[in-house]
C-alpha cells in the first residue's frame, strides 16, 4: 500500500512530496518515505516512534520520536488518512493512551482542587480561630474604628451611626454599660464593649472586629421589653468575645483566594468569584451565630433575662415588608427552627441573678431616642 | 487584491475554520469546567489553540500548535507563587483605614498595568515558540522587562498627552515584538514608524474630538452650573446631531483599527520576503454589528427569565399572610444555587459569542488578508531553538491578559 503525502524534515522550511509505503508492520517495522518525483528513498521512520499529532479532521498528521521535533509526515486526504490510519496499529494505540493520561490529569487535578475546597470548607473554623488569635487586639481596634467610619458613611441616608443619647451618664447608657461589663466579665476577651443606641431607622443591631456595638432605633421601636433588648446585646457580645467579626474577614479572603484560584482569575475581577466567595462564607457565621446564640443562654444565667424573648422579636421584624427585611435584623441573623428550640430551651428557669433591665431602666432605654429625631430617615412608607 | 494563484514567489494564507466548531468547543469546555471546578480550562484553551492553529495555512501549510494542557496547569500553578504575595498584600489593604487603602489600591492597580506588559510578552514567546510551520518552530528574543517599562513608558506619555502619542507608541511596541521575532534562525523585520499610521490615527483623532466639541457646543448654558437631563433632550437638533457624532465616531473607530492592522502588517518582513495585509474596514464593522445585536438579543432574553422566575418566588412570599421562615429560607437557598448557575450559563454565552463572531471573525480576517510576496526565500530557513520556559503564561492568564 502506497500513501501520498507530504514531509517535513524539521530541519529545513520545505515541504516535499512523498510516497510512503509500510515495510513491514510488525512492531521492528518501519515507514519508508520516498520522494515523489524521483522515487528516491529519503528516510525511514521507525513505527514505535511514529506518534499521531492533533490535526485537522480528516487529515493526519505524524510525528516521530527518533527524529528532530518538528519533522511530519501531512496527509491532507481524508482517504489516504483513513488508510494509513487503520494500517498502522501503533496510531490508534498511542492516541487511546494520550486519552487516558489527559483525562487521569484532569481527574486528579479536579480531586486535589476539590480536597482542597473540603478540607477547606472544613478547616476554616478550626484554621479561623487560631489564625485570628494571631492577631493583636489593637488591630482588631483599629480595624473597627474603620468599619465604624465607613458604615457611617454607608448607612448615611438612615440616620448613619449617630448616637441617641450622647450622655455617658444618663440612665440608659448607664445601664447598657452595666449590662455589656457583666455580660463580658470573665470571658478574658480583649477588648472592652462600648454599646450605643444609634439614631437609624433600619431594624438591626451588630458588633463590630474591637468591641463597638450598635442598637439601631429602628429595632429600638419593635423592641417590646427589657427581655429582648438584652437578648440581642447578649447575643451582639458574643460575637465579641469570639472575635467573630475578624474571622469572618479571614474566611472571605481565603475563600476569595481559593474561588479565584478555581475560575483563574486571581485580580478578584470576576463577579463570579465574588458570588462563590458569598455562598461559601454564609456556612461559616452559622456556625458563629448558633455559638452567639450559646453565649446569649449563658449570659442570661448571670443576668436574668428570657432568651426566648430573642425569638419573638426576629418573628416580629419577619413579619415587615421585604424592602425593610432586606436590611432588617433577620437578614443577618436568619430564624431557623434550630435556633428557635435553642433559644426557648432554657424559658421558665429562675436562677435567683439580679435582672438585666429593670423596669425603670428599660424606660429610659426605650425612650432615648424620642428626643433625636433621625435626620434623613426612610420609613416604612418609603 | 490581484488573482494570481500561490506561485512559487507568492504565497496566500488562509483560515478554513467553522463558528460552529469553535463554538462547540467552547461550550463543551465551559460544561467540563462546570464538572471539574474549573481545572479543564487549561484544555478547552488547548483544544481552541489547536483549533486555530491548524484551520490557518500559509502558501498551502498549515499551522501547528504544539503547546499541551499540562503546561499551561503549571504555569499557571507558578503564577499564583507571585501572587499569593499579592493577595496578602490586599487583604492588608482592605483592613487598613481609606486613605492608606485608597494609595494603597492606586499603587497596587498601576503595578498590575506594569506587569501586564511583562505577561503579555512572555505569553507571545510561550506561543511563538510552540508554533510550527512547515517543519520549523518560531521564536521570541528580546527582553520581555524591557518590554514592560517600554510599555508603561509609552503609556504614561500617551495619556499625559491625551491619546496624540499614540502612533508612537504603537511604533514602538510594535517594532520591538516585530524585530525580535524568529522563524527558525531568520529575523523577522518591522519597517514602519509613526509615520505608518499617523494620517488614519490623527484624521480619525481629530473627527472625533470634532464631533465630541459639537457635542459639548450644543448643549444650551448650563444653569447654576448644573446639568440637567432634560437640557439634553430639549433641543432635537441637539440630539441629532450627537447621536450622528456617536456614529461617526463610531464609523471612524472601525476605519482606524482596519487601517491599523493593514498598515502595521504590511511593513513586516523577514528576509526578502515580504508580509502584505489588507482588512477591510466594513468588514470589521459587520462583525460587530452582528456581536451587538446577538449580545443585546441575549440580554433582553435572560432578563425576561430572571423577570419571570423572581416574581414566581416573590409572589409566594407575598401571598398568605403567615410566612413560613424556614420555607422562606429553603426557597432562597436552592434558588440561590440556580441564579448561580444561571449567571454562569450567561457569562459562558457572551463569552461564545465574542469569541466566534469578533475573535474567531479577526482572526480570518487578518488570515484571508494576507500575503507573503518572494516566499522562495522562506524555503532556506533552518531549524533553531526550542519551547520557551512556561511562567509567562500563567501569569497571563491568571492577570486576564493573555489573546486567542
Amino acid at each position: 500500500m502506497e500513501f501520498k503525502g507530504t514531509y517535513y524534515d524539521g530541519q529545513v522550511a520545505l515541504a516535499r512530496s512523498v510516497i510512503c509505503s509500510i515495510n513491514d508492520s510488525s512492531y521492528s517495522g518501519s515507514l519508508m518515505i520516498r520522494e515523489l518525483d524521483h522515487q528516491r528513498v529519503m528516510t525511514y521512520w521507525r513505527l514505535p516512534d511514529i506518534v499521531p499529532v492533533p490535526a485537522k479532521k480528516g487529515q493526519l498528521r505524524l510525528g516521530s520520536n527518533g527524529k528532530p521535533a518538528g519533522a511530519r509526515l501531512v496527509f491532507k486526504d481524508p482517504e489516504t488518512a483513513a488508510r494509513l490510519y487503520n494500517a498502522l496499529p501503533v496510531l490508534s494505540l498511542h492516541r487511546r493512551r494520550h486519552r487516558g493520561t489527559q483525562a487521569r490529569v484532569v481527574g486528579l487535578a479536579t480531586l486535589a482542587l476539590a480536597s482542597l475546597v473540603v478540607a477547606y470548607i472544613f478547616g476554616i473554623p478550626l484554621l479561623a480561630g487560631r489564625i485570628v488569635g494571631l492577631i493583636p487586639a489593637e488591630m482588631e481596634t483599629r480595624l473597627g474604628e474603620t468599619a465604624v467610619a465607613q458604615l457611617d458613611l454607608a448607612l448615611a441616608e438612615q440616620g448613619g451611626l449617630v448616637p441617641c443619647d450622647p450622655d455617658p451618664q444618663s440612665v440608659a447608657n448607664r445601664a447598657l454599660t452595666r449590662f455589656a461589663r457583666t455580660a463580658i466579665a470573665e470571658t478574658g476577651s480583649l477588648f472592652d464593649i462600648n454599646v450605643q443606641v444609634v439614631a437609624n431607622s433600619i431594624p438591626n443591631a451588630f458588633a463590630l472586629p474591637g468591641g463597638r456595638a450598635f442598637y439601631f432605633q429602628g429595632l429600638l421601636q419593635k423592641t417590646r421589653s427589657g427581655d429582648e433588648l438584652a437578648g440581642v446585646l447578649a447575643h451582639e457580645i458574643g460575637h465579641v468575645v469570639y472575635r467573630d467579626g475578624m474571622q469572618q474577614l479571614v474566611a472571605t479572603a481565603g475563600t476569595g483566594l481559593l474561588v479565584g484560584f478555581v475560575l483563574g482569575d486571581v485580580t478578584g475581577l470576576s463577579i463570579a468569584g465574588g458570588i462563590g466567595a458569598a455562598l461559601i462564607d454564609t456556612s461559616f457565621s452559622r456556625d458563629a451565630e448558633r455559638r452567639a446564640d450559646r453565649f446569649a443562654l449563658e449570659a442570661a444565667a448571670r443576668q436574668a433575662f428570657d432568651p426566648s424573648a430573642l425569638g419573638d422579636l426576629l418573628e416580629r421584624i419577619s413579619s415587615d415588608d421585604a424592602v425593610s427585611q432586606k436590611f432588617a435584623l433577620l437578614s443577618t441573623h436568619p430564624l431557623t427552627q434550630e435556633r428557635r428550640l435553642i433559644l426557648g430551651a432554657n424559658q421558665g428557669v429562675q436562677t435567683g441573678a439580679a435582672p438585666a433591665f429593670s423596669e425603670e431602666e428599660w424606660r429610659a432605654i426605650s425612650a432615648m431616642c424620642a428626643s433625636a429625631r433621625p435626620t434623613k430617615s426612610k420609613q416604612k412608607s418609603g | 487584491m490581484s488573482n494570481k494563484i500561490d506561485g512559487p514567489e507568492r504565497a496566500t494564507a488562509g483560515f478554513s475554520g467553522s463558528r460552529w466548531r469553535l463554538a462547540s468547543i467552547l461550550a463543551l469546555g465551559y460544561l467540563l469546567m462546570l464538572f471539574t471546578l474549573g481545572i479543564y480550562r487549561f484544555w478547552q484553551v488547548t483544544t481552541k489553540r489547536r483549533f486555530y492553529w491548524a484551520n490557518t495555512e500559509i502558501g498551502g501549510d498549515a499551522l501547528e500548535y504544539t503547546g499541551t494542557a499540562t503546561q499551561l496547569l503549571i504555569g499557571f500553578l507558578l503564577a499564583l507563587v507571585i501572587f499569593l504575595p499579592l493577595y496578602g498584600f490586599f487583604f492588608y489593604l482592605s483592613t487598613q483605614s481609606g486613605e492608606t487603602a485608597v494609595t494603597g489600591y492606586i499603587f497596587a492597580a498601576v503595578f498590575l498595568y506594569f506587569l501586564a506588559g511583562y505577561a503579555i510578552y512572555r505569553a507571545r514567546r510561550f506561543r511563538l515558540s510552540r508554533t510550527l510551520w512547515r517543519g520549523i518552530r518560531f521564536q521570541l528574543s528580546g527582553s520581555a522587562w524591557s518590554y514592560a517599562f517600554r510599555r508603561f513608558f509609552w503609556s504614561i506619555v500617551t495619556a499625559l498627552s491625551a491619546g496624540l502619542a499614540y502612533p508612537f507608541m504603537a511604533a514602538d511596541l510594535w517594532r520591538y515584538r516585530y524585530n525580535n521575532t524568529w522563524y527558525g534562525d531568520r529575523r523577522f523585520n518591522f519597517g514602519g514608524s509613526w509615520r505608518t499610521i499617523a494620517v488614519p490615527f490623527y484624521a480619525s483623532y481629530a473627527v472625533i474630538a470634532a464631533s465630541a466639541i459639537g457635542a459639548f457646543a450644543m448643549l444650551p448654558d448650563p444653569k447654576n452650573g448644573r446639568v440637567t437631563a432634560d437640557m439634553f433632550f430639549s433641543n432635537t437638533a441637539a440630539i441629532g446631531l450627537m447621536g450622528l457624532g456617536v456614529v461617526v465616531a463610531v464609523l471612524s473607530y472601525f476605519f482606524l483599527l482596519s487601517r491599523i492592522t493593514s498598515a502595521m502588517f504590511s511593513t513586516i518582513s523577514a528576509g526578502r520576503a515580504t508580509l502584505n495585509v489588507t482588512v477591510s474596514a466594513r468588514s470589521l464593522f459587520w462583525q460587530y454589528l452582528a456581536y451587538a445585536i446577538l449580545v443585546s438579543m441575549v440580554i433582553i432574553m435572560a432578563l425576561g427569565i430572571f423577570g419571570v422566575m423572581t416574581m414566581d418566588e416573590y409572589g409566594r412570599v407575598m401571598k398568605g399572610g403567615d410566612v413560613d421562615l424556614a420555607q422562606l429560607l429553603r426557597i432562597s437557598w436552592t434558588n440561590l444555587v440556580f441564579y448561580g448557575l444561571f449567571y454562569l450559563t450567561l457569562l459562558a454565552i457572551f463569552s461564545i459569542l465574542s469569541q466566534t463572531i469578533i475573535g474567531l471573525g479577526y482572526w480570518r480576517l487578518v488570515a484571508d488578508g494576507a500575503v507573503i510576496e518572494n516566499a522562495e526565500d522562506l524555503k532556506s530557513v533552518r531549524a533553531s531553538g526550542a519551547e520557551s520556559t512556561l511562567v509567562g503564561e500563567g501569569l497571563a492568564d491568571a492577570l486576564n491578559v493573555g489573546a486567542y
